[in-house]
């Protein structure tokens, strides 16, 4: 079978496409959606978003899930906000002491999900109810406002555009660079691909799946500081709204939910997607029903688009059709 | 761990404040909704997870101890949780529990259990949120609060700093919550067709959630270049959304809205600058509780019933005519209080902090 030399992904293009009409639309029945400064108050939003995607991609390559997302972000910002209790100096230590969680909540799915051999949605749905014991254990429930480094750092803005950002494309820089040019990204996207052979060529199969649970927490955990910072007053339960968008941009970005390559840049883009069509809803200034309604319709059709393939679906059927012919001939 | 001893830091004090508020009470006059039966009460939360819940909570406490008939206080957090609430409910009853005053933020769906809990003989005064029924029947009495009277307050307000009318940006909770329906009815019999209402009806949704709101307010923003006024029933969520007009290089406009002491000293911080930024806040409605206690009291203990039978917020800041208050602010509090309860702000704290 010959192969073309420069393959496209084509979850890519059709993520580029769909964020381009979705600009065009935007322009033309929104403009005010698309202002600079409507942008710059929402792109921070849409980088936490694409944070968390990178992170459930990575654990999606493995053929996970990491539900536990929505408690390890809450347990980072309440962290982040409850141990400084608005002193900056406490800063530093907080910071590390969320990424000691993260790190901990990590190993912990990875063994449950990678050793254990649980099922990743069980054991990180348990997972998710254990942190958010100790969101409860560090805030009882309660916000508390940032300090001022941390909004200043999460929060503020280098050229007009909010250092979340900047924070996003660097994690996308360093995701792409480790998983595309390293030599364990590439054993890590074959593990994903097909466990039983990368085993019997000897790779660490556990250790790479429970590696995934890790990186994703420690990404996650940095999504929960950013909105820490960038919202004054968070509350103890933020990383909740997270979690469907965090799942619905991996699939955007065009990575199987069975495993294997992972797709960073088009998950970074699907983030914008999503982000850019909630603010598209919000500028019509439809009702809150029609809102949810477009924002889930988009989606649906984003999703359709890319596994339908028209050709290769065409051709199934026929073979199908006479698959079932073949076995009529040898059932007479 | 920690909750546990935060928990039992809070009993404490609560406890040495109610011995010594008891025992000075005994000398003073204890007030008349304070009758002579002995009685037990029961304060019953839905949900007691943030600082607004915690200090209800506390001004309930305080509000009984005022009452030397009260021989036993007790509190109990459904946690958001509908079945816990309801069996929180049920077991107070069945401990033979005199009078219970309940947060029912689940609705109708605890109507069952206060009627059980009443036919068994407590007094029963839920409060704030209405679980539908019928007073004297279903349960003692219910405590509500006014929302369309805040409405009407910030209509007035508006119309006092705006004559000619404006543009007004309204921010609730989630989707057909009542309480911003109810404030809208509110504004609606204050402010005329002059007054254009820029969010689509009833209300933008906000869900009440700080990063929301962020991103709801920079779509508005972006959409509408004249805001005259924002009108949100959470001022406290709005604190991380205002610095959103800075980056479009225009001026925080007028708000009217519900108090707490980050907000207050946003304003402080920020008036200069923003000269277009007037405040002007009702009480967040702590106190709500205290009347729902007075009423809940007065039936057990055979006080005489207190007059009022609906919460109305108070009017608290007005950084225009600084009346009733000016704005206020206690840099060296935490941002999650209400300077607007009657429980003093470091009393607050004590109930917020660990």
């Amino acid at each position: 079978m010959k192969m073309p030399r420069f393959v496209v992904a084509k979850g890519f293009v059709t993520v580029l496409i769909s964020t381009w009409i979705l600009i065009a639309i935007c322009f033309a029945f929104a403009p005010s959606s698309v202002a600079p400064g409507a942008l710059s108050g929402s792109l921070p939003f849409a980088a936490i978003l694409a944070i968390v995607g990178l992170g459930q991609m990575l654990v999606v390559q493995q053929g996970g899930f990491d539900l536990s997302i929505a408690g390890g972000v809450s347990l980072a910002v309440v962290i982040a906000t409850h141990y400084p209790a608005g002193d900056s100096a406490y800063l530093l230590p907080a910071i590390l002491i969320a990424y000691a969680c993260a790190a901990l909540v990590g190993v912990l799915n990875g063994l449950l999900v990678g050793f254990v051999r649980l099922n990743a949605i069980v054991a990180t749905i348990g997972m998710n109810a254990l942190i958010y014991g100790g969101v409860f254990a560090v805030s009882g429930g309660v916000p508390r406002i940032t300090t001022p480094l941390l909004a200043a750092i999460a929060g503020g803005d280098t050229f007009g555009v909010g250092h979340a950002v900047y924070f996003a494309l660097a994690l996308l820089l360093v995701v792409t660079f480790v998983m595309k040019k390293t030599v364990y990204g590439r054993r890590f996207e074959a593990v994903g691909a097909n466990p039983l052979a990368a085993a019997s060529i000897g790779l660490n199969v556990r250790l790479h799946q429970m590696m995934a649970y890790v990186l994703a927490q420690l990404l996650f955990c940095t999504a929960g500081l950013l909105i820490a910072g960038i919202t004054s007053q968070p509350t103890a339960f933020q990383g909740d709204s997270l979690l469907l968008p965090s799942v619905a941009v991996v699939v955007l970005g065009g990575t199987s939910l069975l495993g294997g390559r992972g797709f960073p840049i088009s998950t970074l883009i699907a983030a914008f997607f999503l982000n850019q069509l909630s603010q598209f809803a919000f500028a019509v200034g439809v009702p809150y029903s029609a809102q949810t309604i477009i924002q889930a319709l988009a989606l649906g059709f984003g999703i359709a688009i890319y596994s339908i393939h028209l050709p290769s679906t065409t051709k199934e059927i026929i073979k199908m059709s006479n698959w079932e012919d073949e076995n009529e001939v040898i059932v007479s | 761990m920690k909750l546990s001893y935060r928990k039992g830091r809070v009993a404490l004090a609560a406890t040495s404040l109610m011995l010594s508020v008891m025992g000075t009470a005994a000398m003073a006059d204890t007030p008349s909704w304070c009758g002579p039966k002995k009685a037990t009460l029961a304060l019953l939360d839905g949900f007691g997870g943030n600082s607004w819940r915690l200090v209800t909570t506390a001004s309930g406490k305080a509000e009984a101890a005022l009452c030397p008939s009260i021989t036993d206080y007790q509190y109990a957090d459904g946690q958001g949780n509908t079945q816990k609430a309801i069996s929180d409910i049920k077991s107070f009853a069945a401990k033979g529990t005199s009078a219970i005053v309940v947060f029912g933020d689940s609705g109708p769906a605890v109507l069952p259990a206060l009627k059980a809990a009443h036919a068994a003989g407590s007094v029963v005064v839920p409060y704030r949120v209405n679980v539908g029924g019928e007073a004297g029947k279903d349960y003692t009495k219910f405590i509500g609060s006014s929302f369309k009277d805040d409405g009407v307050n910030w209509g007035n307000w508006i119309k006092g700093i705006l004559p000619n009318g404006g543009n007004v940006l309204f921010l609730s909770g989630p989707a057909g919550n009542s309480q911003g329906l109810d404030e809208l009815a509110g504004m609606k019999t204050v402010l005329n067709a002059k007054y254009v209402f820029i969010n689509p009806t009833p209300f933008d949704v906000t869900n009440w959630d700080p990063s929301l709101t962020q991103q709801v307010l920079s779509a508005e923003i972006a959409k509408n270049k004249k805001i005259d006024v924002i009108v949100s029933d959470f001022g406290p969520s709005l604190v991380g959304a205002l610095p959103v007009f800075k980056k479009f290089n225009r001026s925080i406009p007028a708000l009217a809205t519900s108090d707490g002491n980050s907000l207050g000293c946003f304003w402080k911080d920020n008036a200069k600058d923003n000269p277009s930024f007037k405040l002007f806040t009702v009480a967040t409605g702590n106190d709500n509780v205290r009347l729902a206690v007075r009423w809940a009291v007065a039936s057990a203990t055979g006080g005489v019933l207190p007059t009022e039978k609906i919460f109305k917020a108070p009017v608290f800041e007005d950084s225009v005519s600084g009346k009733p208050s000016a704005v206020q602010c206690r840099h060296d509090l935490p941002g999650s209080i209400y300077l607007s309860a009657v429980m003093s702000g470091d009393d607050q704290a004590k109930a917020v902090n660990k």
